[in-house]
């Protein structure tokens, strides 16, 4: 497990009769930026759920960085970071505050609190909404401002759920341009709608259908097996062979 | 020592949250002040209710009620919005959550009585005593039932009905502590179901010791065992939620 950052065995997680999870193995190596795409209710949000800590699996268990979700969740909470599909920010506080903020949830203090909030001020270009409350923040600066904030405690994986969800192009390609900035600095785990950014950000893709990943792969790769012309065909190939 | 700091950070944050929203302000500061005044000039001399060494426990005690409703929608908000689920998956522990939203509160309570009773010595200077004092300090009590009872309402409602469940409170604590009208007139059995509630006893309990007369221990002793009981069903169902979510 030397060069993984994340490895899921057995995981499953049924919700009444219906199984969100099924049966899910997967191992993620470090610094990867893996996508895990799959149409509604395939999973993608519930297997993020179970990796940060929301979610107890039925059985099954996950290890990242070697720590296991179930025995050592705290330990694991302290080295991970969520960015979640709604925007998750203090609406009444600044962007400086909620930085601040976040930062005094991980006890990170003093000169390292500084030198971090200004690091991050300066990688997201918030200085021009520094001591604006986030409230009256557009979409786009509340959703850089969301991932922003995962990022105060220096984590050592990050999950991104859907994180342009909502957005319009300039603002997504904007998020897009920050988001490769993040790669080979942390293990970054995204869930999309969007064929696109998966092809334009991801190593690697997983398709999720009914729980279970189906197919699993480089964009290239996905596009050969499926002899599809584009990304989106070999997507909807592999999800609709899921259902059959 | 890390527990004690993302406590006092959530204290910080839940303050903000509350002071910078513009009806909040109206609600916990203004509207029972303006009523103290209002009454006072109004019916002051009339009805011994109205008195300010009757009415402004009675104030205190009522403002106390709108804590339940800003601590209730900004817990609410939180559940219902994504902020606390992120949170939720930073080491913070449900206990560190709940004392961070209680701790939030008691300035504002503490400075709800200040002011009320600042104003209530100013339209009647004969009530200053060190009586106030105590009565600043028990009142913090009182805050804390309110509270236990924002937490308890706060899990247990969304963001869309949080708003009535807490108005019935405040309608509760308005109607049942007699603050407004002579309890003399009502039946036996009414008044009996007033004095094993919270609210009545708040305002008897501040009253009492305004007055010094000494009746203040079955009052106290009435809000202890709830403010008790409230909290450990708050904490329970705050866990309980935060489990489901």
């Amino acid at each position: 497990m030397e060069n993984s950052a994340i490895k899921i065995v057995n995981l499953t997680k049924k919700y009444k009769s219906v199984i969100a999870v099924d049966d899910l193995s997967l191992e993620i190596k470090k610094g990867e930026l893996f996508g895990l795409l799959g149409v509604n209710g395939a999973g993608k949000s519930t297997t993020i759920k179970i990796l940060s800590g929301l979610v107890k699996p039925d059985s099954g268990n996950a290890f990242i960085l070697d720590k296991s979700i179930i025995k050592e969740p705290n330990v694991v909470k302290s080295f991970i970071a969520v960015s979640l599909q709604e925007t998750s920010i203090a609406r009444n506080l600044t962007v400086k505050e909620n930085l601040d903020f976040y930062a005094s949830i991980f006890n990170i203090k003093g000169e390292e609190k500084k030198r971090k909030i200004d690091e991050i001020v300066s990688q997201f270009n918030l200085n021009e909404v520094l001591n604006k409350r986030a409230k009256h923040l557009s979409g786009g600066w509340q959703r850089k401002l969301s991932i922003a904030l995962s990022l105060v405690s220096s984590p050592k994986v990050l999950f991104l759920d859907e994180p342009t969800l909502g957005l319009d192009v300039l603002a997504r390609r904007e998020l897009w341009k920050t988001i490769k900035e993040l790669k080979n600095k942390m293990t970054i785990i995204l869930t999309t709608h969007y064929m696109e950014e998966a092809e334009a950000l991801c190593d690697n893709i997983a398709i999720m259908v009914n729980g279970k990943i189906k197919d699993i792969g480089t964009s290239n790769e996905l596009i050969e097996k499926t002899e599809a012309k584009n990304f989106e065909d070999a997507f909807v190939k592999i999800a609709i062979g899921g259902n059959e | 020592m890390k527990s004690i700091n993302r406590i006092f950070s959530l204290t910080i944050r839940n303050l903000k949250e509350i002071l910078r929203d513009p009806l909040s302000l109206i609600f916990l500061f203004l509207l029972p002040l303006v009523m103290l005044v209002l009454f006072y000039f109004l019916f002051g001399n009339l009805t011994i209710q109205f008195e300010i060494k009757y009415f402004a426990p009675g104030i205190a005690a009522f403002g106390g009620a709108f804590i339940s409703l800003f601590m209730g929608i900004l817990i609410a908000n939180d559940r219902s919005s994504a902020f606390l689920t992120r949170l939720y998956t930073t080491p913070t522990k449900s206990y560190e959550f709940i004392l961070g939203y209680a701790f939030a509160m008691f300035p504002i309570g503490l400075l709800q009585t200040i002011l009320f009773f600042l104003v209530s010595a100013l339209l009647d200077s004969t009530i200053l005593s060190w009586n106030i004092l105590l009565v600043i300090v028990v009142n913090l009590l009182v805050t804390m039932l309110f509270i236990g009872f924002g937490v308890f309402f706060g899990s247990l409602c969304n963001e869309k009905s949080i708003g009535g469940f807490c108005s019935i409170l405040i309608m509760g604590q308005s109607v049942l502590s007699g603050m407004w009208f002579p309890i003399e007139g009502l039946s036996k059995g009414f008044i009996t179901f007033m004095e094993v509630l919270p609210f009545r006893n708040s305002v008897l309990l501040l009253q009492n010791i305004m007055l010094g007369n000494g009746e203040y221990f079955k009052p106290l002793l009435i809000i202890i065992a709830y403010t008790i009981s409230i909290f450990a069903i708050s904490i329970f169902t705050y866990a309980k939620k935060m489990k489901q979510k």
